[in-house]
């Protein structure tokens, strides 16, 4: 029988060891263990009994062997109000949101490893040396990192060595496909389509389109620039703990294939961790983890490839390349993908190092003193080539090199003093005070060249024509004072209070210092005389927090005034120019934000059921927007400067409710739901109409999103289509669009109706509207283990509800406007009276601009997935002899099932809803194996 | 004890990091200059005099919006790939313009840039401790630069905000228009300044050529007083021009010769330069874009050639027989060969292109490297407005020698004796149209005479019948007024 719960570091509170897959553990009351677990709170620990602000501890055991690259994206859906975002591309980071959208700058976490602020990316820690993850999620908690809290703060500690002197390994495979694939014309369709394109536009048809039905299929370029991809991992550790000392350390192997072309991830970690106690009263010990990895993120435009056209060869007569042909009328505009991204190489090496040491002194009774030092190296050396080729529209005339050196140092000093003792029997304190400094370094130096006399000579020196060069560095610092009480009589009732001050490099002398305060109370009402004895509900304690968090993610110099220097020449002799650009804002300061949360924890029935409920409203004030500048002030009104005058406010509920369904010798059934209750509304943004939010980066003037007062952040704002015109009636009696007699140039029957929203008479850029929220009303994730014997079998679902996406990939796959592959969808086209009232013409120029931004794309992008199913047998011990501790077989699969209505290849889209391209979310299975000697 | 003596320590290690605060937390930005600090000698301070210069070369205005103008003023037509291409010029030169046309959004925001840096050095350098001689060229310069950015806004938008002094986020940041009356004293007043503080053009070294000097504020201000209608001014200073050295160049072509920029005849042109190294479309970008602009498309005749600004039949009409302008400033059908090939009509929506920028592709193959400096002032102009402005005064007579100057260059045989008052007036205007074609000064030129009358009067006689007296005047740019809301806008817009 297994027992899965957290493992604890070194703690006041009593042990519980269930010893690594150790199958004859004798069972300890389930009540005392939970209680008395011990989670990582900034810059200390506290008991789950004692917390009185917000905090998730996710359960790492229900989480574990799932096949996916890194611990940030092992938890998604595990938290409550807390989403992650994750990108298939392999060597990528997640994106973390905690309680909704609070802000238009930066909205990561803090994320803390081993007591040091990261930064770097999740995928510098082995999946497998985690410990434990806590995520912080009210300012009572969070107010601890002052400045840096205001996004909620992701602690993880990895592991320490645990007794006996276990040795673990942990490998799996797995497969990952991609699903959901687009459908696209194939060659017949094509040529069909394209001739009607051509012809309703008054335009010549391509000559070689005579007989389309004899062309058959054409080239399928979606398969051959996606292939399912292996990935793989090898995971050796050793942990070991005696009295006087622990130490833990390992290695692993990590190996994912794109299931794009040539993308591809490689990843080494060592991780080493060690405490000892040299002397009675003094501890020293260090968390060091080195990273090396491998990202060749080629050269793939998805966008292209699906647009690519069926009727052209991917390989022309000799086994080149085939270019699409002088004539983009005739082969279109697009460089072959296949050949793009077979041949340019585009990779980023990192190496990254962090890690701390620390001495502990115990100086009295119950105060200790803790000095730590951190180092975060982060080195990437980005490498781009690309051989010369003629075969493009673009082509690359001569062959290309450029890197990249980029550094980035990190360096911290902790100092606490730690006071925890008990008086009498009933009054417990525990209080820290403490300082913390902290700065970075970045520097990068970078060059390119082109034209090298072979191929083979790959270096900088070795290219002759347009040498560029460019270097530039930038650094800031922090500096902290920070203090925490917490107090609690007889565990019913708790207090806690804390307080930090920071101060910040990127804010000028005068707003560099800020307070933020917390207090939060709880009350353990099971605790009391009336209750204590209660069979049904063995706790129930409830909580109220407030505190003020700030944001300093900026820019590193955003109050500085400066000059930039620029050129000018006096009769063809060139002189240093220098000139203000940005309007100086010495006022910049911190975001502030406040939050107020409030909630409960109850565990009934011997803990068989658990429900933590809060509920909190976040705001956000002084929010950086930027400033809106006149051009008479002689400063630039593109590049400004952000000023501290915007709010937003989140509100939300979120619950977790545990249940322990079946607790029999042989079987066993848990289930976990998690739900997420948020809305957002930008209160101000220091404007009467609107800041652009998400657009198209090719195009600068379509802009999908927007950020405006009184609405959710990130809202679609566009046109709102009604139908399409059947007759050239019905065109005439609506209000004009494009003005004009010929069904070529102008709006015609086949064309989309959009609403005259003012009623004008005319449909311009009043006419606009939001079309949509891609903030979701609700998220949830339910998850289910069952254990028969030696059999587990978790399954985890996931999904969201009310958001919607705008698929901005439809804009291109159904344009039907230029001379490029289209989706199937468009074999619904209209093509006469009563044919459609949903796909519009096929007409090369799209005069009526059907693909302008407006609800036509925006799907709701609600889903459930059966994000995890996992189901492992754990070998009867003694199966191998004595030297096997256990061995567990398992096969997991991930994103195995998406129930949603959205037509994209995955609605798991960035949080601002927007799909362009998006590298598509894979679906994986694997098999792997965990073995403890 | 020993425990006392590490809780000491510790403590006084706690705050011991407290110690290096404000210095820990000072980060300056490296790779810009920070303005606390700079500039401190005369070589800094003269840096940001030439950052001064700098908007002068940027799109917004010389290198493409001021000559534009001369399509709106009905000279040229816009021309270049058709449909949409420089939609924004056609509309103006149609005058159907609307409050967010982007040429006029760039010509409101090209001056005030060099407006700021003026600003600036106007009000620090007289504190600066450098030597007399810098510290006056400097500020000279500022100055005349301040009223030439001035000068631009005022004649195109009539009443603009009068900024004399830099302001950041806590000073106004919205001011309201001012009289144009208060904006050309302050022109004035500027440029009599720099006419006390600059140097002579002699005295600069073939390295500084091209900076503004005393002949270039002097035919500054007498360009200022024409705009005003003061006439005997624009007379006593246009002949103190005539002992300061300038000089018409034997050939009109060589006014626009990249071997001999910053000539005899020129007091004042904007720089540019070949291989600066900037991308051509952004703003540091050190070349010309005319020859790119206005080559004739598909020609091969320049590196580029976009097809821009193609002279109307009816401009070309105007060239009097015998001008030897016309084939050095326009391709006609039959003019002589450029760079060795033949101009063909069929190059041309209108049939003619512009010449006198071009640089040929032989010398300059690439579309992003052509050095020819613009001119602002040459000394052709200032004989001109010495003849338009003695007629103005009544004294005809004397007013032909000037004309006459212009035309031998051109070619042309003297006007005739005895002309009226109104008569001569035309051939001024005529020579001046002429002369400065498409050098940015024809529009200037229509809103001027007769406050604005002779210039609808032009244009309703070649078909622009738009045109209104709403229209001598560009509307401020929506986007401003949306973010100054003390920005009033022109009358009809």
């Amino acid at each position: 029988m297994k027992s899965n719960y957290l493992r604890c570091t070194v703690a006041v509170a009593a042990l519980y060891f269930s010893g690594n897959f150790n199958a004859q553990e004798k069972e300890a009351p389930i009540k005392e263990q939970k209680i008395e677990e011990v989670v990582l709170i900034g810059y200390g620990k506290a008991k789950v009994k004692d917390l009185t602000g917000s905090v998730s501890v996710i359960n790492l055991n229900k989480a574990e062997n799932q096949p996916v690259a890194d611990i940030g994206q092992a938890i998604q859906g595990r938290a409550s109000g807390v989403t992650v975002v994750n990108s298939g591309e392999p060597g990528s980071n997640v994106t973390f949101r905690i309680r909704g959208t609070g802000t238009i700058a930066n909205n990561n976490p803090l994320i803390v490893v081993d007591g040091m602020p990261l930064n770097g990316g999740l995928n510098q820690i082995n999946m497998n040396d985690v410990e434990s993850i806590n995520i912080l999620k009210d300012a009572s908690s969070t107010a601890i990192y002052g400045s840096r809290g205001a996004n909620g703060v992701v602690m993880i500690s990895t592991k320490r060595g645990t007794k006996g002197g276990i040795l673990n390994f942990d490998t799996f495979t797995g497969m990952q496909s991609v699903t959901n694939m687009t459908t696209v014309l194939n060659a017949a369709q094509y040529a069909k389509f394209n001739n009607e394109l051509l012809s309703n536009a008054d335009m010549a048809t391509n000559p070689e389109f005579k007989n389309p039905d004899a062309l058959g299929i054409g080239t399928d370029w979606i398969k051959a620039l996606f292939k399912p991809a292996f990935m793989q991992s090898y995971s050796l550790s050793y942990g070991d703990r005696s009295e006087k000392s622990n130490l833990y350390v390992s290695a692993s192997y990590f190996n994912q294939k794109g299931v794009v072309l040539n993308t591809d991830y490689d990843r080494y970690i060592f991780q080493l961790n060690g405490d000892t106690k040299i002397k009675p009263f003094l501890k020293i010990g260090n968390s060091v983890k080195l990273q090396h990895d491998i990202k060749k993120s080629g050269s793939y435009d998805i966008k292209g490839t699906i647009s690519s056209l069926p009727t052209r060869a991917i390989y022309d007569e000799n086994g080149g390349w085939a270019g699409p042909g002088a004539n983009a009328m005739l082969y279109g505009a697009i460089d072959n993908p296949i050949g793009k991204a077979s041949i340019v190489e585009n990779s980023t090496k990192g190496y990254n190092i962090q890690g701390n040491i620390y001495a502990e002194v115990d100086l009295l009774d119950g105060l200790k003193f803790k000095s730590l030092g951190g180092v975060e190296a982060n080195l990437w050396y980005e490498r781009t080539w690309s051989p010369k080729f003629t075969w493009g529209i673009t082509s690359q005339k001569n062959s290309y090199l450029r890197e990249k050196s980029n550094r980035s140092i990190t360096l911290l000093w902790d100092n606490t003093l730690t006071y925890d003792k008990t008086f009498g029997e009933d009054h417990h304190v525990n209080a820290v005070v403490g300082s913390s400094a902290q700065t970075n370094q970045y520097n990068y130096l970078e060059a390119s060249v082109q034209k090298f006399p072979s191929e083979s000579t790959q270096q900088i020196d070795n290219g002759i024509l347009q040498p560029v060069q460019h270097g530039n560095m930038s650094e800031w610092a922090l500096m902290s004072y920070l203090g925490r009480v917490n107090y609690n009589y007889a565990n019913k009732y708790y207090i806690t209070a804390t307080i930090r001050r920071d101060g910040s490099s990127r804010f000028g002398r005068d707003n560099r210092w800020g307070w933020f305060p917390s207090a939060a109370l709880a009350w353990r009402i099971s605790n009391e005389n009336f209750m204590k004895d209660s069979k049904t509900i063995n706790n129930l304690k409830l909580r109220a927090g407030y505190g003020i968090t700030g944001n300093q993610e900026i820019g590193n110099y955003s109050f500085s005034s400066s000059y930039n220097t620029y050129l000018y020449n006096f009769n063809n002799t060139f002189v240093s120019a220098v000139l203000p650009t940005v309007l100086p804002n010495p006022n910049v300061k911190w975001e502030g934000q406040e939050m107020i949360n409030a909630g409960f924890d109850l565990d009934m029935f011997n803990n068989r059921i658990s429900l933590v409920v809060d509920g909190y409203i976040k705001n956000t004030k002084e929010m950086l927007v930027p400033m809106s500048v006149p051009v008479t002030s002689g400063y630039s009104d593109v590049y400004v400067p952000s000023i501290n005058a915007g709010r937003i406010q989140n509100k939300g509920i979120e619950a977790t409710l545990s249940t322990r369904n079946f607790v029999k010798e042989n079987f066993k059934w848990s289930t976990d739901l998690v739900f997420s209750y948020n809305k957002n509304n930008v209160e101000d943004i220091n404007t009467k109409t609107f800041l652009p939010g998400a657009g198209d980066g090719t195009n600068l003037n379509r802009m999908f999103g927007i950020i405006t007062a009184n609405y959710p952040v990130n809202v679609f704002y566009g046109y709102v289509t009604d139908g399409i015109f059947q007759n050239q009636a019905e065109v005439n009696a609506h209000a004009v669009q494009y003005a004009g007699s010929n069904p070529a140039t102008s709006t015609a029957p086949g064309d989309i109706r959009f609403k005259d929203l003012n009623n004008d008479g005319v449909i311009d850029d009043k006419d606009r509207t939001i079309i949509g929220n891609p903030n979701p009303k609700f998220t949830f994730s339910l998850n289910n283990t069952f254990t028969y014997k030696n059999w587990d079998l978790t399954v985890f679902l996931q999904g969201s509800y009310g958001n919607d996406i705008y698929n901005v990939n439809r804009m291109y796959t159904e344009s039907m406007s230029i001379i490029a592959n289209q989706s199937t969808a468009v074999l619904d086209r209209w093509t006469g009276e009563g044919t459609s009232n949903s796909m519009p013409r096929a007409i090369f120029g799209d005069p009526n601009q059907n693909t302008r931004v407006s609800d036509r794309f925006v799907e709701d992008g609600s889903y459930i997935k059966l994000k995890n199913i996992n189901l492992s047998y754990t070998l009867p011990k003694g199966v191998f002899g004595q030297n096997f501790n256990s061995v567990k077989i398992f096969t997991s699969a991930q994103n195995l099932v998406t129930w949603t209505k959205y037509s994209g290849f995955d609605p798991e889209v960035p949080v601002n809803g927007i799909d362009n391209g998006t590298y598509p979310v894979t679906r994986t299975v694997s098999f792997g194996l965990n073995v403890a000697f | 004890m020993k425990n006392i003596k590490i809780a000491l320590f510790s403590l006084f290690a706690l705050f011991a990091t407290s110690s290096c605060n404000d210095d820990f937390l000072d980060r300056t930005q490296p790779d810009t200059i920070n303005t606390g600090n700079y500039p401190k000698t005369a070589e800094e301070l003269a840096t940001i005099v030439n950052g001064a210069y700098q908007p002068l070369q940027r799109p917004k205005l010389y290198n493409m919006r001021m000559w534009t103008s001369d399509i709106f003023a009905g000279n040229s037509i816009v021309g270049a790939g058709g449909g949409d291409d420089g939609i924004e010029t056609t509309q103006l030169s149609n005058f159907v313009t609307s409050t967010d046309n982007q040429g006029v959004l760039d010509l409101w925001r090209g001056p005030w840039p060099g407006i700021l840096s003026a600003n600036i050095i106007i009000n620090t350098a007289p504190k600066l401790n450098i030597d007399e001689t810098s510290k006056n060229r400097s500020m000279g310069e500022a100055y005349f630069l301040r009223a030439h950015y001035y000068f631009i806004l005022v004649r195109f938008f009539g009443d603009v905000p009068l900024v004399t002094t830099p302001q950041d986020v806590n000073g106004d940041l919205y001011p309201a228009r001012a009289p144009k009356a208060d904006i050309y004293n302050l022109i004035v007043s500027d440029l009599e300044k720099a006419i006390q503080l600059l140097p002579t053009k002699q005295q600069y070294s073939d390295t500084e050529k091209g900076r503004a000097s005393k002949g270039a504020a002097i035919g500054a201000l007498a360009k200022v007083y024409l705009t005003l209608g003061n006439w005997q001014k624009v007379v006593d200073l246009t002949t103190q021009l005539e002992g300061m050295g300038y000089a018409l160049n034997p050939d009109y072509a060589d006014n626009f010769n990249v071997n001999k920029e910053n000539g005899v005849e020129s007091l004042f042109e904007v720089q540019y330069a070949s291989d600066g190294g900037y991308d051509f479309w952004s703003n540091e970008n050190q070349a010309s874009w005319a020859s790119t602009f206005m080559g004739p498309r598909g020609a091969n005749f320049v590196g580029g050639g976009w097809g821009w600004n193609q002279p109307t039949q009816e401009f070309v009409n105007s060239y009097e027989a015998g001008d030897n302008r016309k084939a050095k400033t326009i391709f006609y059908a039959g003019c002589p060969d450029y760079d060795g090939k033949e101009y063909k009509a069929s190059y041309s929506l209108t049939g003619y292109n512009v010449k006198k920028f071009l640089v040929p592709l032989s010398a300059f193959p690439s579309y992003d490297n052509s050095p020819l400096n613009f001119p602002i002032m040459r000394y052709s102009e200032v004989l001109l407005m010495k003849a338009e402005a003695l007629n103005e005064l009544g004294q005809t007579s004397l007013a032909a020698a000037p004309l006459n100057l212009v035309r031998a260059r051109a070619g042309l045989g003297n006007v005739s004796s005895g002309l009226s008052q109104v008569a001569f007036r035309e051939k001024v205007l005529h020579e001046r149209r002429m002369e400065l074609a498409f050098e940015g000064q024809r529009w200037f030129d229509l809103v001027r005479v007769n406050n604005g009358q002779y210039g609808l009067d032009f244009l309703h006689s070649i078909g622009r019948t738009n045109a209104t007296s709403k229209y001598l005047l560009l509307p401020i740019p929506q986007i401003e007024r949306d973010r100054n809301a003390n920005l009033t806008q022109n009358p009809g817009y």
